[in-house]
């Protein structure tokens, strides 16, 4: 991204308080500081000398979830969290970051996910389609990457796996880590090229944002053109409406509500498939959450889990709370990293976490 | 933050509290809290200048801990600043002699919603968006949709005494509150009587709506709501001249057709600003006229409302122009779209009856031209808030550019605003009709209220013996 335009980004956003009512750390903190017109005059008034990239200022920058709801809001799509991750690189490179963004940093170059000390899988076949796992599919879900194998092979599909172990970019973008994002997403892209697939599919809202927008607007690194990128559940939403997939109708009439995923603010018009596999396979729709849909906050399967872990633990107990006070008893989501996070503390909740592609791979007809 | 040891015994106090999570003496905050939406201090972190700051920034989740924190500013007569959204545009929240900003925003229960009286009862904390997000799932709504809905507080409504763009029908925000729970200045928790309209004695409640925090803090209201409009018609006309346009308003409220909206944008607005962001490139007066409710009732008001505006010369744009406007109505607030600096700019609206509006105008729009001529002043406005006997004037000033320096820029910015309301008041204007006084208007407040401003001063001697309540905002300064 040019320089110019964060700073125009921030010059736009310190004063502006309309996205105040979507954004989620601010929601959960109820600060005037950690929400977006508070990130944008943060940015603004250490350009203007009025404050310093220190220890305090570098904990509010990395405070932002990098969540996208701002920009989804914002009538002029102005790219804050763009400009907040720009704002990012310059305290990484002043060695003012939070002492996580550093170890985090060795781990992605290392391992290329934050989670164990194991390598990415290496793409092993050719196929027309591939599946990006990712590192939380494999490391913190592995059920999910199983059961959308399954779910798939139902619909007479046969991916290609890649990107199996390496995150897809974002987590180290999102610190301002810009030269390790760029390597990840070209071993990302390389693996694609390796498999000779046409169309990828991806597990999440988040891998679609990632590769359709982030690798472009933050990276510079265009999606090759003549690759389709096809998320997982509206694809398979579609497969059911073509009568390609089957599925039976489960027994278990519990309530239940359905959690968007982080990032889903980022991918309008997806909220739709999601809720008419779940109406399909338990029967009625689900209990509607209040943040919800185009307004969903993320759980805590952001930057934030390693750099503010408590934050990000409000996240997550806010989305637990929000089901709790609508009275279900299961929430089911797709996204392996926001699944890990809300069982973490699902129990304080008599909530029952539940993998939307296993409740879909356990009622194929 | 508050000097030496005292300062920290004080923070270790107001600790006590709101718990340490919820008491901020950082840097970061106190800058971020030193500033609310008007433009002096925004012009001036602008220029590279400090503000003063809060010492203590406290989040308080009860009127229980509220009462303890005003107890304690008494007890070392310390400041409080009440803070909702901080999207005021008078400078009420700024914390020009320190002290400590209370941010109301983890007071943001709903209470109850009751479907059969349609009231809601919520904390005054609480986002406008959420509360009103919260009433849609029941097809309900709270009919104070200020364009600052997502951002600003219940309490933030009522205490400047907000209008929201369907208030011609459905009133200020003030009208739709039926009771309040306030922590007055020495720390008492009261609830104002259930219900407004009762004959039991004066209705001090209402003192505490403009009050702007000096008064006290509101910790809940019940406020009275609606139902889902059946429909929303919108429809959207154009005069050739402001007269006509004005007499169509006129003619529209004092028959009684009830719109929901009618906005008037001037020769110069509909040049600019309809143009910038809703794509018409008009000549004349843009009208948008809105009615909602049961489908058959609204299209009869609608129809009468049409036969108005065509016998006094309108052009009927159809209801896509209208729509388009109702759809992107908050999109004039949006940067880079809504006035930014670094120009300079105000919002020097006004409230008067009929005869006078369309003189105030005129005459401000001279005044302001002419006398501010070599800054290249530009003067727009349009008609929003209408009522039986008048309407409000939202009227802006504009300099592209302005002096670079902080002082001489505020100067400029102030000769300005007086000549604005002066001319305001010469003419039978108020000094605003929604945005509150703060303490950009605090100046003017003597000479708004004349030979009664002494009896406000001593309403305010009397809750606030120590002054500590919002001190310099309003007219009331220290004492
Ligand atoms: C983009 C934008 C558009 C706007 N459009 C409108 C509009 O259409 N209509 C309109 O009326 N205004 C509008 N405003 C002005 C402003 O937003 C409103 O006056 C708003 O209601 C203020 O609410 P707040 O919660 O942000 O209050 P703040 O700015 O935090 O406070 C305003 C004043 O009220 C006091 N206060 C706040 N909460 C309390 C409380 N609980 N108890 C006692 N005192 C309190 C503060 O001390 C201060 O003096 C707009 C502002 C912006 C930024
Ligand atoms: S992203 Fe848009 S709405 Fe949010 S602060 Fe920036 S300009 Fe305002
Ligand atoms: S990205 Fe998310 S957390 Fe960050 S400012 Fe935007 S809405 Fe708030």
């Amino acid at each position: 991204m040019h320089i110019l335009q964060p700073i125009a980004t921030t010059e736009n956003c310190r004063y502006c308080l309309m996205c105040r009512h979507v954004c989620p750390v601010g929601y959960v903190t109820r600060s005037e500081t950690l929400s977006p017109h508070g990130w944008g005059l943060t940015i603004a008034s250490v350009r203007r000398g009025l404050l310093q990239w220190n220890r305090e200022t570098s904990e509010v920058l990395f405070s932002c979830a990098d969540c996208g709801l701002c920009r989804a809001h914002c009538a002029t799509d102005q790219p804050l969290p763009d400009a907040i991750a720009a704002a990012r690189e310059e305290v990484v490179e002043l060695k003012q970051a939070p002492p996580a963004v550093y170890r985090i940093e060795q781990a992605l170059q290392q391992w290329s996910n934050p989670y164990t000390q194991q390598q990415p899988w290496p793409v092993k076949q050719r196929g027309d389609v591939a599946l990006f796992v990712g590192d939380a599919a494999l490391f913190l879900w592995p059920s999910a990457l199983e059961a959308a194998q399954l779910l798939l092979s139902a619909a007479g599909v046969q991916p290609v796996l890649v990107g199996a172990g390496r995150n897809n970019g974002y987590l180290a973008s999102s610190l301002g880590l810009r030269s390790t994002a760029e390597a990840l997403a070209q071993a990302n892209l390389e693996d694609l090229q390796a498999s000779g697939a046409g169309r990828l599919l991806v597990l999440t809202p988040g891998d679609y944002y990632t590769f359709s927008r982030l690798y472009e607007d933050r990276l510079g690194i265009a999606w090759p053109r003549e690759i389709e990128l096809v998320e997982l559940v509206p694809f398979l939403a579609g497969q059911l409406e073509a009568g390609a997939l089957r599925l039976r109708r489960s027994e278990d009439t519990s309530p239940y509500a359905y959690c968007d995923p982080t990032h889903s603010a980022r991918v309008p018009g997806r909220d739709r498939a999601p809720r008419r596999l779940l109406a399909t396979v338990l029967g009625q729709p689900g209990l509607e959450l209040f943040w919800r849909g185009e307004r969903a906050h993320p759980a805590g399967d952001t930057a934030l889990q390693f750099t503010q872990p408590e934050l990000a633990d409000q996240l997550t107990l806010a989305r637990l709370q929000d089901a709790a006070n609508h009275g279900a008893f299961m929430l089911i989501s797709e996204d392996p990293g926001s699944l890990a996070h809300l069982n973490r503390h699902a129990s304080r909740f008599a909530l029952k976490i539940q993998g939307l592609y296993e409740l879909l791979a356990r009622h194929l007809a | 933050m508050r000097q030496g040891i005292q300062g920290e015994m004080i923070r270790s106090e107001l600790a006590d509290v709101v718990g340490e999570e919820y008491i901020s003496t950082e840097e970061t905050d106190r800058l971020i809290y030193s500033t609310d939406w008007s433009w002096m201090p925004q012009m001036w972190l602008d220029r590279g200048e400090r503000l003063a700051t809060p010492d203590y920034i406290v989040h308080p989740a009860s009127a229980e801990e509220i009462s303890a924190i005003l107890k304690i500013a008494n007890t070392y007569r310390i400041p409080v600043i009440p803070w909702g959204g901080g999207s005021g545009t008078q400078g009420g929240t700024l914390p020009i002699y320190g002290g400590i900003t209370v941010d109301t925003k983890r007071l943001d229960k709903i209470i109850a919603i009751d479907t059969q009286s349609l009231t809601v009862t919520a904390q005054a904390g609480i986002n406008g968006a959420q509360l009103e997000w919260a009433l849609n799932e029941h097809q309900l709504t709270l009919p104070h949709y200020p364009a600052s809905a997502n951002c600003a507080t219940l309490g933030g409504y009522l205490a400047p005494r907000g209008s929201g763009t369907i208030s011609t029908k459905y009133g200020k925000a003030e009208d739709m509150v039926l009771s309040m729970e306030l922590v007055l200045p020495d720390g008492t928790i009261i609830r104002t009587p259930p219900v407004p309209n009762h004959a039991s004695g004066p209705d001090f409640a209402r003192l505490f709506l403009g009050s702007e925090g000096t008064f006290g803090i509101i910790t809940e209201a019940t406020m009275q709501i609606d139902y889902l409009p059946e429909v929303r018609l919108l429809h959207a006309v154009l005069f050739a001249d402001l007269s006509n346009a004005l007499e169509a308003g006129r003619r529209m409220m004092t028959r009684r057709l009830d719109p929901m909206v009618i906005r008037l944008y001037d020769p110069s607005s509909t040049a600019s600003l309809v143009k910038e962001v809703l794509g018409y490139e008009l000549e004349g007066v843009y009208m948008v006229i809105g009615f909602d409710g049961y489908e058959e009732l609204a299209t009869l008001q609608e129809q009468y409302a049409m036969e108005i505006c065509l016998e006094l010369g309108a052009r009927d744009l159809g209801r896509e122009p209208g729509e388009r406007w109702w759809n992107h109505r908050y999109d004039f607030y949006f940067p880079p779209k809504s006035l930014q600096l670094p120009w300079m700019y105000g919002t020097v609206e006004t409230l008067s009856t009929y005869n006078n509006l369309e003189r105030i105008y005129h005459a401000k729009k001279q005044a302001i031209e002419e006398t501010y001529a070599e800054w290249n002043a530009r003067y727009i406005g349009h008609f929003s808030h209408w009522f039986h006997w008048g309407a409000s004037l939202y009227d802006r000033f504009i300099i592209e550019q302005p002096p670079q320096d902080a002082h001489q820029a505020l100067r400029l910015h102030n000769r300005i605003w007086t000549t604005a309301i002066r001319t305001s008041l010469e003419h039978g204007g108020m000094i605003n009709e929604h945005h509150g006084v703060g303490l950009k208007l605090a100046r003017y407040m003597r000479a708004q209220y004349g030979a009664a401003w002494p009896l406000l001063e001593a309403i305010k001697r009397t809750i606030d013996p120590n002054g500590i309540m919002n001190p310099g905002k309003l007219g009331f300064g220290i004492y």
